[in-house]
């Protein structure tokens, strides 16, 4: 055991001090940071403004003004210009053709068709983004709405929208002791967040072990070792120590995180207004507190998720399914002389876990199917595919079982992973197979 | 009692037998030569005895005791192929290896100073193992194999890669280490440090051992019976003295003076020899012909192989 634990320290160690490990922990916070940050600009914003020439034939949504003969909108607040998207209307007909040279970039063709569809053309230079798109989309919507309920019923706008149901359910677990609504598909996105951490850092850390057997192996250093220690303690050690290093990252990123999260909420709070517009595009420029109030509402899903169990089963899984997967790399590290022969074993060892992220997508469109509960006992799949159901509450047998299954084949998987590792590290210069490394599984020791 | 005692080992590779009923014995506080062509099973054999491997059959004793993952501490190996982690630092490293072997910190760290003191290399401990040149780590390598005293030290090829002046280092080195009481295993194909250095030698060859024994032994048993002669004198009159009874192998002559090698046959002795030849030539000089490890080998693998050409057949 005393061996062992100096190989832990080894691995631990000398990871821990490299130059690398130090940047990216600094590094990855911010990183993650900026590319969340830029995918959510890429996708919201649209540097470019739009001049939207709105062709409405037969003056569904605009009238024209009898001195200047301007068109202009018939509702009052519907096509209001802003800097970015200014809107002009125009009444003749074979305006496509114009459209082309003009300094217009977005042409809407309003007719009878649209009106009575709801089916309008849009035609573009360059198609716009989707923030764009919506804006526009809302402003013709709403004009043809309130023209319909106008013309043909006889109330006002805001009297039609007061009547208008919206409906949304409220749903509640019978089996539960309160009344209180659920939100169990909003639960298991947040699972679905947490496996993905989890699937990244067995990845992440099971490459690592895989490599740093490799390097034993070419470095040849692995003969010495193992003529002190036995190979298993060996390939123990080295999952061991990598993966405390992974913990070790994991953690002050956690850390990190929160201390930057803090700080720009902090910094957030100081230009609320810049918040609300970001939360709430359409909201016209609500009260701060109820816009808070609307997101504490908002997630407070969050307060149902049995976080003990949560925290508990991820620590678990996190732990259970490294030492599963480590335990396989450290095994194929092993069976080959160089990371470019590991393609042909990283295949089915890769293949069960990106199963399960794929698996636990679906899951969240019907949580509670006995295909579900099968994955989450599945080893290969049960880390990921459990911590989704774990997140939307489940905390009864199924994952006990689930546990226990993991516990068990990560033995398994172990001792394999053992006996392979220990006639490979000293195999050099031959080209490994399945069927040579099913001999070696079978060796008698 | 032997250092080590390899009773009737057996290990099989996927069809090919590795080792074939090997016994042999390492007596101890001696340097034991383990030699055979590449490929024969040395490196198994060592391996086994390293407990890195485990034979199929057969069974080991260290010191007269059933070999135990325990005796690792009793071991210092230096494999064949060196190797040591290359982005970590000599020091570092060395203390890492040491405490593996079971030894303290303070303890390791104590006996590496002394030990690069010795060797004039402590001006590497800071140093990374790929800033070295290869020499330079393999004398790192060859102090981590040392540094716990081990009782029982194999080295494999412990020469290659080393210069003229290094060679001598190590090798004074070890025979000190047997000086003050540790056996060696050596396995080499540098023939010339077995005759200079081992007390004992097995050879094996195809998995087994076809020759074994003390180097004096081995060199009886392949006595050419041979006798190099100075002399001067009549050539005719002394081949004609030789008659039947001895055979002239070789022969150089300068004018009268003459060199000649001469083997006994048909049990006759040097006093046989010489009481045919001082009656027609003067000798000047009389030398036994001794054989040499080098031709020990090449002979001895050549008739093994001929025995199991004539067994196939």
């Amino acid at each position: 055991m005393n061996k062992v634990g100096l190989i832990i320290k080894r691995e631990y160690l000398t990871r821990v001090k490299k130059r690398s490990f130090i940047v990216m922990t600094f590094l990855g916070p911010v990183l993650f940071a900026l590319f969340y940050s830029g995918a959510i600009f890429v996708g919201m914003s649209d540097s470019t403004d739009h001049n939207v020439l709105v062709a409405d034939y037969s003056g569904i949504v605009s009238v024209q003004d009898s001195t200047t003969g301007k068109l202009y909108s018939r509702f009052p607040r519907r096509f209001e210009s802003t800097p970015e998207l200014t809107y002009n209307f125009v009444k003749t007909a074979e305006i496509k053709q114009q459209f082309k040279e003009s300094p217009y970039t977005l042409l809407i063709e309003l007719d009878d068709v649209a009106l009575h569809d709801g089916k309008v053309k849009l035609y573009y230079k360059k198609v716009p983004s989707q923030l764009v798109l919506g804006r526009i989309e809302d402003e013709v919507e709403n004009a043809l709405e309130e023209l319909r309920v106008v013309d043909s019923l006889n109330v006002s706008y805001a009297d039609y929208k007061r009547m208008k149901v919206e409906l949304s359910w409220y749903q509640v677990d019978i089996n539960a002791s309160t009344d209180e609504e659920t939100h169990k598909s909003e639960q298991a996105m947040v699972g679905l967040g947490i496996a993905l951490m989890i699937y990244v850092f067995i990845f992440l850390y099971g490459v690592q072990v895989m490599r740093g057997v490799i390097e034993e192996k070419t470095n040849r250093i692995v003969e010495v070792i193992v003529s002190s220690v036995k190979p298993f303690q060996l390939m123990m050690g080295k999952v061991i120590g990598i993966g405390m290093v992974g913990l070790t990252q994991f953690l002050l990123w956690v850390i990190l995180c929160s201390i930057v999260s803090g700080l720009g909420s902090i910094f957030l709070a100081g230009s609320g207004e810049m918040t609300m517009a970001i939360v709430d595009g359409a909201a016209q420029a609500p009260e701060s507190n109820q816009a808070m109030l609307q997101a504490t509402e908002a997630f407070g899903f969050l307060m149902q998720i049995p976080w003990t169990t949560v925290i508990f089963s991820f620590i678990f899984y996190f732990i259970g399914g490294y030492l599963l997967y480590g335990a396989l790399f450290a095994a194929i590290g092993a069976a080959v002389d160089s990371e470019t022969d590991t393609q042909q074993f990283m295949l089915p060892v890769a293949m069960p876990l990106v199963f399960g992220m794929i698996i636990s997508s679906f899951l969240i469109m019907n949580p509670d199917g006995a295909m579900a509960d099968t994955f989450a006992i599945v080893p290969f799949t049960s880390p990921i595919v459990m911590m989704v159901k774990v997140a939307m509450g489940e905390t009864g047998w199924l994952l006990v079982i689930s546990m226990i299954v993991l516990i068990l084949s990560f033995l398994g998987t172990i001792w394999v992973a053992g006996r392979i590792y220990k006639t490979g590290i000293l195999m050099y210069g031959k080209k490994t197979t399945y069927r040579e490394i099913w001999k070696w599984i079978t060796y008698k020791s | 009692m032997s250092a080590v005692k390899v009773n009737a080992v057996s290990k099989e590779f996927s069809g090919h037998m590795a080792l074939n009923e090997v016994s042999l014995e390492v007596p101890k506080k001696s340097i034991f030569g383990l030699l055979g062509p590449n490929g024969a099973g040395k490196t198994t054999l060592i391996r086994i005895i390293n407990q890195i491997s485990a034979p199929d059959s057969g069974s080991i004793l260290l010191f007269g005791k059933k070999l135990k993952p325990e005796h690792v501490g009793l071991i210092g190996y230096l494999p064949e192929e060196r190797g040591l982690y290359r982005k970590m630092k000599v020091g570092e490293q060395c203390l890492y290896l040491a405490q593996l072997k079971g030894m303290s910190k303070s303890e390791a760290k104590e006996k590496l100073n002394k030990w690069f003191d010795r060797l004039e290399i402590s001006a590497w401990w800071d140093k990374k193992v790929e800033e070295l040149s290869k020499g330079m780590a393999q004398k790192i390598q060859f102090v981590t194999t040392i540094l716990h005293e081990p009782k029982l030290l194999i080295l494999d090829e412990p020469f290659s890669g080393f210069d003229p002046i290094n060679v001598e280092i190590i090798r004074s080195e070890i025979l000190r280490l047997r000086n003050k009481g540790a056996t060696v295993m050596l396995s080499t194909h540098n023939m010339e440090s077995v005759e200079e250095m081992c007390d004992n030698i097995a050879l094996i060859e195809n998995a087994k051992v076809i020759l074994n024994g003390s180097v004096n032994e081995v060199k009886n048993q392949f006595d050419p019976k041979c006798f190099n002669l100075r002399m001067t004198g009549n050539m005719i009159s002394f081949t004609n003295a030789l008659w039947t009874n001895f055979e002239l192998v070789e022969k150089k002559s300068e004018g009268d003076n003459h060199q000649c090698v001469v083997r006994l046959l048909n049990g006759k002795t040097l006093n046989d020899l010489l009481g045919v030849s001082i009656p027609v030539v003067q000798i000047h000089e009389v030398e036994k012909v001794t054989p040499s490890m080098h031709d020990i080998f090449i002979e001895s693998v050549a008739r093994a192989k001929n025995r199991e050409e004539m067994v196939e057949e």
